[in-house]
């Protein structure tokens, strides 16, 4: 067993050439390993010090998101929680504080599990993960990213540096919303992103949907059929696709009967809330408090 | 009393808590010590083929591996004699141990558990009450017959305890009632979830032995101990270090003798932790599923007539403390109301799950459920408000209960009165919110218990008890009581506890007992320094010993407060001839008559002590989409006697009611085909967080009970866990237009309910 901790990138890009597997904050790779899932790698190199990879910033055409940005520091960023809603919801609703201040973005992202919750926003919202290695850099669209549970096309030496997300543009949000049955320390029944561009005139310009935890990687569609309609019908529509869609499991937290109705209904609630701020109006992070999944109070 | 006014003093274990200070069990270490891991069943019922040990025996680092053929070959159990401390023949649940091993660390001892090879011939798995009384269902224990049983226990095959409470004539009452209404309700069991795993540490010197061990119950520990070992009580030690939760999953005799026997075998202090996964599904004690068959007559004008229950309680594959479970039961199903005509059976059912055991509130948290949402049911069957319907069929003072119990002062109807007006019930709510309204009750349990008090020479004073601390802060109250006794300050004096070789003999945190009970021998014991001490006055003060007053730490003389010695001196003068030493137990109140009604299999269940009462009213929100409920408010009012700690009162009830909104909405266990369970962690097994948690708006109904504890106390560690769970259903049902039958109500369940889903 060897632990590294690596002080530049190019550290971490050796280390991971010769075997190591990153940690960032550890809380899925540890937890994971503590709750017999897998074993430890026996080669870690920690990448938590990597200061370049803890930032954000506008770009000419959006946001790029260094990988070791946490879900605290995502769900309290000025531009996050306005322009970037959807994911500001996502991250809003991981764990607990704790949680929310260790876990990062890369490491949600490159988890892959089709339960995260950054997973169906970053998708409805274009973004590309850019992967880094000592044999150079790509940028892969996220939705190419995930393989199936747990799996990336992500070659085992290459480290996530960034998320880009493109800007929105005008009149166009997003908003995330996942099934709860507590309002902590939860992992999503079902959930839902959608991305909404409005017309001039409140009709959809574009309409993306993205779903968590309902087939083995994060499901998105684009609803190219909606443009021109009201929001109230496409929001109709995205419910009922992402219902005949769907292709969940029964499990101990709900039977697939269950998941297939509520995801529809998650997903218009997106539809709904995206649409809403995509109008200009404030609804705050996470919309999962703001309108409600058992309601506010 | 307003809660906000009322005294206020910080609990002695409280700073060693917060600050980290405080050491449990997981932490002590002792040198030289070894760990211990069990080997389990795995499979639900299965007879052993082979167990072979030898392997594990001859791993290096390995101490010890010991089976039953290693220990003292003693079925025992508290009320039938129906296990050992390791499986012998045949396994009965998944969590059943059938080996222990003691090696130099952890990463060993799980390789030398790996290590015992067992073979089993698999049985088939009864893991459902209602088959397992049809009578070709497969026996849990074909030799039930020949088992030692307490007397009073009436047992046939796979019922453990049949308990039936009968009155005046049913048959009749439901021929004559205006409305009959039947209904049919489940229970899942679910668990008392502790956030400190089970712990035990034992080392022998000579041939006594100390055990620290994370128990509720430390005597009941060491009489498990010395029952198992064949070891006399004054040779085993029962310590317990702080206790990280217990809410009733840590009563009763666990691993001790265990961990005892490793330390024997390898002449080295031995140390057993569990992981979260033990703890949920190795102890006996869940709390257990039932199923529940009602039919309630009324007549024209509301009032009852008739009730008939029926209950089969899931005992588990042994039956550990639920002996009681169903006489205790069989009063809940027909509930704090006047009813002429009443019966109610309940079978304690065998089953191939994990044991039950007391959980906060034995059976009453899901009884109360049931029958109050039945309730609801009978009040819209003739159109009456289920809250008025209440006020006119509760018990009352000076009326009958259903058992032909006749109650001194209680306050139920205060209780439906304080809890419906805090929670507004009757304004207009939005369409997706409800008011739902429970009423519930609980024992007072009056049982023996001891305490000693001294006072030294300078004047502080310790008390040592043999009572236990599980969280409650009962323990911390009895400063109060003593400092009360002697006119002291509460700060004045500490508390040496949780050790059964120093202090007298008390039945532990269970039961809501310790206040009512050891706080009688705290009084008792106080009382006795506190006449030791004006006799001292008097001689000092030249005054009759009867006209001596202590208060605010002085001795004076009635009428004349400058005529005094202040207690310390008094204390300093006795140090130097007789000592101040108090001790006490005092009588506990015996029961009190039943008329008119017949019990069988009664364990003294059907007549209560100093019973206590509660009315809780939910404000509850449905998310019509999903089923999601959330609770937003509750109004919680009890009748609990005097509130003698104000702050350790309102804790007691803000944990059990969001303990019960667990129970009522996302805490249950479920189980897979073979009788394993299949939710046996904390991401899955959802408890309430802090998150979810709504304003909890407490009222107490403070009135003089005959036969109370101290100063007119009863107990309140468990009553406030009854009502909440029926309030919810109650406010849910009115939102979906239909009883949720299945507890817990999970948002699943609720959205099936309003999609007419068949229930159970
Ligand atoms: C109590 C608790 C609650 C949680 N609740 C939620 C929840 O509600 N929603 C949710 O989505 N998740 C939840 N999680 C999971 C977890 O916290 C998140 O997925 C988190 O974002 C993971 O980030 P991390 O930095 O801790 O990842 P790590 O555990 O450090 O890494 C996870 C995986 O990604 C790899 N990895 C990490 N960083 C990189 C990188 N830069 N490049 C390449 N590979 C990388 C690691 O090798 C590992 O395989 C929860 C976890 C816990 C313990």
């Amino acid at each position: 067993m060897s632990f590294t901790i690596a002080r530049t990138v190019e550290d971490a890009l050796a280390a991971m050439a010769t075997g190591a597997r990153p940690i960032a904050g550890g809380t899925d790779l540890v937890v994971g390993a503590r709750h017999g899932k897998a074993p430890l790698p026996s080669a870690l190199v920690a990448i938590d010090r990597l200061r370049e990879l803890k930032s954000c910033e506008r770009t000419a055409d959006g946001v790029s998101i260094g990988a070791l940005f946490t879900h605290h520091d995502i769900e309290t960023h000025p531009l996050l929680t306005t322009v970037y809603a959807g994911l500001a919801d996502g991250s809003a609703l991981v764990g607990s504080p704790a949680t929310r201040h260790v876990g990062t973005i890369g490491g949600n992202i490159m988890n892959a599990s089709p339960a995260m919750d950054t997973g169906a926003p970053l998708a409805v919202m274009g973004a590309e993960v850019e992967l880094r290695s000592l044999r150079g850099s790509r940028r892969v669209p996220i939705e190419q990213l995930w393989t199936g549970p747990g799996r990336t096309c992500a070659e085992p030496d290459e480290l996530c540096v960034a998320v880009h997300i493109p800007a929105p543009g005008e009149r166009a949000n997003s908003a995330y919303l996942r099934l709860e049955y507590r309002r902590a320390m939860e992992i999503a029944v079902v959930g839902a992103a959608a991305f909404v561009a409005l017309a001039e005139d409140g009709t959809i310009a574009a309409l993306r949907v993205g779903l968590t935890a309902v087939s083995p990687t994060i499901f998105t569609g684009d609803l190219l059929g909606q443009v021109g309609r009201s929001v109230a019908d496409a929001a109709a529509v995205a419910a009922e696709l992402s219902s005949q869609q769907a292709t969940p499991i029964s499990d101990v937290r709900a039977s697939d009967r269950y998941r297939r109705h509520t995801v529809g209904v998650m997903a218009r609630r997106a539809v709904e809330a995206a649409a809403r701020r995509a109008a200009g109006e404030t609804i705050d992070i996470p919309v999962n408090r703001a309108i409600g999944i058992g309601a506010a109070s | 009393m307003s809660v906000s006014t009322a005294p206020r003093f910080v609990r002695a274990d409280g700073p060693d808590k917060v600050t980290g200070s405080g050491r449990y069990t997981a932490d002590l270490t002792l040198t030289g010590a070894l760990v211990a891991k069990f080997k389990y069943a795995g499979i639900s019922h299965g007879r052993i083929a082979r167990l072979d040990t030898s392997a594990a025996k001859a791993m290096p680092g390995v101490f010890a591996v010991l089976t039953q053929d290693d220990v003292p070959d003693v079925r025992f159990g508290p009320f039938v004699q129906d296990r050992t401390l390791f499986a012998r023949d045949v396994v009965r649940f998944e969590g059943e141990v059938v080996a222990a091993v003691a090696a130099v660390d952890a990463a060993t001892a799980q390789r030398a558990v790996d290590a015992i090879v067992v073979e089993y011939e698999l049985l088939p798995v009864v893991n459902d009450v209602e088959a397992a009384l049809t009578p070709d269902a497969p026996l849990v224990h074909p030799e039930w017959a020949s088992y030692g049983a307490a007397d009073a226990l009436v047992r046939d095959r796979n019922d453990a305890s049949f308990a039936s409470i009968a009155k005046g004539d049913v048959q009749r009452g439901l021929a004559e009632a205006h409305t009959v209404v039947r209904s049919r309700y489940v229970a899942d069991g679910c668990h008392a979830a502790p956030i400190e795993p089970r712990a035990v540490v034992a080392q022998w010197e000579g041939n006594k032995v100390t055990i620290w061990s994370s128990t509720q119950v430390p005597f009941d520990a060491r009489s498990g101990v010395c029952e198992t070992l064949e070891l006399p009580n004054n040779r085993v030690r029962i310590i317990v270090p702080h206790l990280g939760g217990g809410f009733g999953g840590k009563c009763g005799f666990h691993y001790e003798a265990h961990v005892a026997a490793l330390a024997r075998a390898t002449k080295r202090p031995v140390r057993l932790v569990f992981n979260r996964r033990e703890e949920f599904v190795a102890p006996d004690r869940r709390r257990e599923g039932i199923v529940y068959e009602f039919e309630t007559g009324v007549a024209a004008d509301g009032t009852i007539t008739a009730r008939r229950a029926k209950l089969l309680i899931d005992n588990g594959a042994y039956t550990a403390d639920a002996g009681f479970f169903s006489q205790i039961a069989a009063m809940h199903a027909l509930g704090p109301y006047r009813i002429p005509n009443a019966r109610a059976d309940a079978h304690l059912v065998y089953t191939n799950h994990q044991p039950s055991g007391s959980v906060r509130a034995p059976t009453a948290p899901q009884t109360c459920w049931a029958l109050e949402s039945h309730t609801d049911e009978v009040a819209r069957a003739i159109g009456m408000d289920p809250v008025e319907f209440r006020r006119l069929n509760a018990v009352d003072t000076g009326g009958e209960g259903p058992s032909g119990q006749t109650y001194g002062e209680i306050g139920v109807q205060q209780c439906i009165a304080e809890a419906t007006t805090g929670a507004g019930y009757g304004q207009p709510l939005p369409d997706d919110e409800a008011i739902g309204v429970a009423i519930g009750w609980w024992p007072s349990f009056s049982v023996p218990s001891g305490a000693y008090v001294k006072l030294d020479g300078d004047g502080s004073g310790q008390i040592i008890t043999g009572a236990q601390e599980c969280g409650t802060g009962a323990v911390m109250t009895l400063r109060q009581l003593a400092a009360d006794e002697l006119g002291m300050d509460a700060e004045a004096f500490e508390l040496v506890y949780q050790d059964t070789s120093v202090a007298p003999y008390d039945m532990g945190a269970t039961g809501s007992q310790t206040l009512f009970n050891n706080g009688r021998a705290v009084v008792a014991a106080a009382g006795q320094i506190a006449e030791q001490l004006r006799n001292l006055a008097a001689e000092q003060l030249e005054a009759s010993p009867a006209d001596i007053v202590l208060a605010e730490g002085r001795a004076h003389v009635a009428g004349t407060p400058d005529r005094g010695i202040a207690i310390a001196e008094l204390a300093g003068i006795a140090a130097g001839g007789e000592l101040l030493i108090g001790h006490g137990s005092g009588m506990p109140p015996g029961p009190p008559p039943l008329v008119g009604s017949s019990c069988v299999g009664d364990l003294g269940m059907a007549a209560w002590v100093a019973p206590q009462f509660s009315c809780h009213a939910v404000r509850v929100k449905l998310d019509r989409d999903t089923g999601v409920v959330r609770v937003l408010h509750v109004s919680a009012a009890h009748d609990s006697g005097t509130i003698i700690n104000p702050v350790g009162a309102q804790g007691q009830v803000e944990g059990a009611v969001l303990m019960g909104i667990g129970q009522a909405l996302t805490e249950g266990t479920t189980y897979d085909e073979q009788g394993r369970q299949r939710n046996a962690a904390l991401l899955e097994y959802k408890l309430q967080t802090c998150a979810d948690a709504p304003p909890i708006d407490i009222h107490f109904v403070q009135i003089d009970t005959p036969d109370a504890g101290p100063r007119g106390a009863k107990g309140l560690a468990e009553a406030p866990n009854v009502a909440t769970a029926a309030a919810i259903s109650n406010a849910l049902a009115q939102l979906v237009g239909a009883p949720v039958r299945q507890l817990p109500m999970t948002a699943e369940r609720v959205w099936d309910a309003m999609n007419q889903e068949a229930q159970p």
